[in-house]
């Protein structure tokens, strides 16, 4: 499913660029469980945007369902994410405006749903992460865990292969990152990728692999 | 997964449903950087109305010398003191009968001579112990013709009339006041002017020139409403000359009023062998003189306009890059989700053409009340334009456009990682 090869990345943010990726290869198959983790500045949120198609590869390849997308352009990008991809965030990020129901939507917006199609299926997504009765809440009106289950809704609507989350139970309690641990561990039931950054050994531990990163390079690969 | 035209309907609907909710969580933001737009719009739809009403009343007064008309007198100034001056106006009796028989002026289709008495002595009407300083002229049959000049009541002069020099009179609104009861018909009544006696045939409909008197204009200063029109040879007997003042002519079209004037002073040269220089006026380039006056005044109201056009405009570009500021990380997850830069980009130029056009709209209502308002304060007629209501509307959607552009390319162009993490 996901093939890198010899990645490499720098930042010129500063006076001297930064050599953040030093040449990564890494297979994920489909269906896998990934927790991806490792100090900071080890290259962990780089790496996860490059799997993301968030982020362009300074060196090497990625190919994804057998199909070379580090050289596509961003409006071709912007489609990849949105069918092959759903993203889960550490600040949920959902749209403080907008309704539960119309957070969800949003993907199918820009997937070009008909409208009747769209809120159907942001319904059935907001009910299988248990939240059917609060599809008309906005996200003030939630809890911190309800919100990140809205954002999984949200990650789910377009039927992604791949949902990449980058410390989804970073600003929850044990309990609420309890549950949305399970959820993941659902959906990996069902056959769904799952890429997760953590840096919490029991949360990564719902993992199949684990990636370790240090400086830049793959310092260890786990699988149970 | 090629979208059908129905969704691609939909997906422009959903973009505007975007923009409105964006909108609508900065109300006191929108509104104001909108009355920007509003006051602009007002302004141009204000001198917009301005501009035509001013044309009516300029161009409805202009009418009362009838459109066509062209004047032509003696120019006395003198530019060569060598040649021996001659006395007189250069315009004879002799003069009017040859141009009546003549086919020396094509673009001329009619004409009359006028006599003002003026230079000779001045005339009072009476009648009893009532008197009118109204001004006598004396004119040929066709005048009234020629000068749109409509009679509430009798006759106008007929060819009997000058051939006879009848002691006939046609007199204006404020002479009749003057010299009657409100409740007396004049007509078949006696005034006197100077030692004769004249028997009224009419009264002049009222003609208002009351603009062109109140910027004093040449044209104004004569009230037309306090004439004494009499048969121009009456009033030469009267004078003991044979001098005419000028012609007025009338031209076969507006177009033709500067060939038909010349077609006269080339007629008159030659019949004077060149003695006498003429000027000439005609109705036409009065009318190119109230147009180019009515132009300066609305340039400089539609340029006092475009300032505060451009200065809502920049209200906007600042309002909308601000939201594009705080929204930063709202835009990186609509592009992690699959927002492309067409996308994001159509969102917030949406946005921002929904600022400038609801600024337009209530700049519309604005301009449409103080129209009404300037109007009726002014007198001045109102004239509905409803193309006025389509520039507005394209001037406010223009200005949105082009204030949105910038903000909205800074928000399609966020690179996707930075924007989610931006504090």
């Amino acid at each position: 499913m996901i093939r890198l090869e010899g990645a490499e990345k720098y930042y010129t943010t500063g006076a001297e660029p930064i050599h953040v990726l030093r040449g990564i290869s890494l297979h994920i198959a489909s269906g896998e469980f990934v927790s991806i983790m490792g100090p900071s500045g080890s290259g962990k949120s780089t790496l996860m945007n490059i799997l993301g198609c968030l982020d362009t590869l300074d060196k090497g390849t990625y190919e994804l369902d057998r199909r070379r997308v580090d050289t596509v352009n961003n409006s071709e990008q912007a489609k990849i994410r949105n069918r092959k991809f759903g993203f889960v965030f550490q600040q949920f990020n959902l749209i403080p405006r907008l309704s539960a129901l119309r957070n969800v939507e949003l993907p199918m917006i820009y997937g070009r749903l008909p409208l009747a199609e769209r809120q159907q299926r942001a319904r059935q997504a907001l009910h299988r992460v248990g939240l059917g009765d609060r599809c008309s809440h906005t996200p003030a009106r939630l809890s911190g865990g309800q919100q990140q289950r809205v954002a999984i809704a949200r990650a789910l609507v377009n039927d992604p292969d791949v949902i990449i989350a980058d410390e989804p139970t970073g600003s929850l309690d044990s309990h609420a990152g309890e549950e949305i641990m399970n959820i993941f561990s659902e959906l990996h039931a069902q056959g769904k990728l799952i890429i997760m950054v953590t840096h919490e050994h029991d949360i990564a531990a719902y993992a199949q692999r684990i990636i370790r990163l240090r400086d830049g390079v793959i310092a260890e690969d786990l699988r149970k | 997964m090629k979208p059908a035209s129905n969704t691609l309907w939909q997906f422009w609907l959903d973009l505007l449903g975007q923009a409105l909710l964006g909108l609508a969580d900065h109300k006191l933001r929108t509104a104001l950087s909108a009355t920007g737009i509003a006051i602009g719009i007002a302004a141009v739809i204000l001198i917009a109305t301005v501009n035509r009403s001013g044309k009516e009343v300029i161009f409805s007064e202009l009418q009362t010398f009838g459109l066509k008309s062209v004047w032509v007198h003696r120019n006395y100034k003198v530019d060569d003191p060598r040649r021996v001056i001659r006395g007189g106006t250069g315009i004879s009796n002799d003069d009017i009968n040859a141009l009546k028989a003549s086919a020396s002026c094509p673009a001329l289709a009619k004409f009359t001579p006028i006599l003002w008495p003026g230079r000779y002595a001045p005339l009072f009407a009476t009648r009893g112990n009532r008197y009118s300083s109204a001004g006598v002229e004396g004119v040929g049959s066709a005048y009234l013709e020629i000068n749109n000049d409509a009679l509430v009541v009798g006759r106008g002069f007929n060819p009997q009339d000058i051939e006879r020099r009848r002691a006939v009179a046609v007199i204006g609104e404020q002479v009749r006041n003057d010299l009657f009861a409100a409740d007396e018909n004049p007509v078949g009544k006696e005034l006197r002017i100077a030692d004769d006696k004249f028997e009224i045939i009419g009264v002049l409909a009222y003609k208002d020139r009351s603009f062109l008197a109140s910027i004093n204009s040449t044209g104004g200063q004569q009230d037309p409403n306090g004439r004494i029109l009499i048969p121009y040879n009456r009033l030469q007997t009267m004078l003991g000359t044979e001098d005419i003042t000028m012609i007025q002519g009338e031209a076969v079209s507006p177009g033709m009023a500067r060939a038909a004037a010349e077609q006269i002073v080339a007629f008159l040269k030659r019949r004077h062998q060149d003695a006498f220089k003429y000027r000439i006026e005609t109705m036409q380039q009065y009318v190119a003189n109230a147009d180019v006056i009515l132009g300066i005044v609305s340039t400089i109201g539609l340029v006092a306009a475009t300032v505060s056009l451009l200065v809502a405009g920049l209200g906007i570009l600042n309002i909308m890059s601000t939201s594009v500021i705080e929204r930063t990380r709202e835009i990186g997850l609509r592009k992690a989700i699959g927002g492309g830069e067409g996308e994001i980009m159509s969102q917030f130029l949406i946005e921002a053409t929904l600022i400038s056009l609801l600024g337009g709209v209530f700049g519309l209502l604005l301009g449409a009340v103080s129209s009404v308002a300037i109007t009726a304060w002014t007198h001045y007629p109102l004239v509905p334009e409803f193309s006025f209501i389509v520039i507005g509307f394209c001037v406010s959607l223009v200005v949105g456009l082009i204030s949105g552009v910038y903000p909205a390319y800074r928000a399609a162009k966020l690179r996707p990682v930075e924007a989610l993490r931006y504090e």
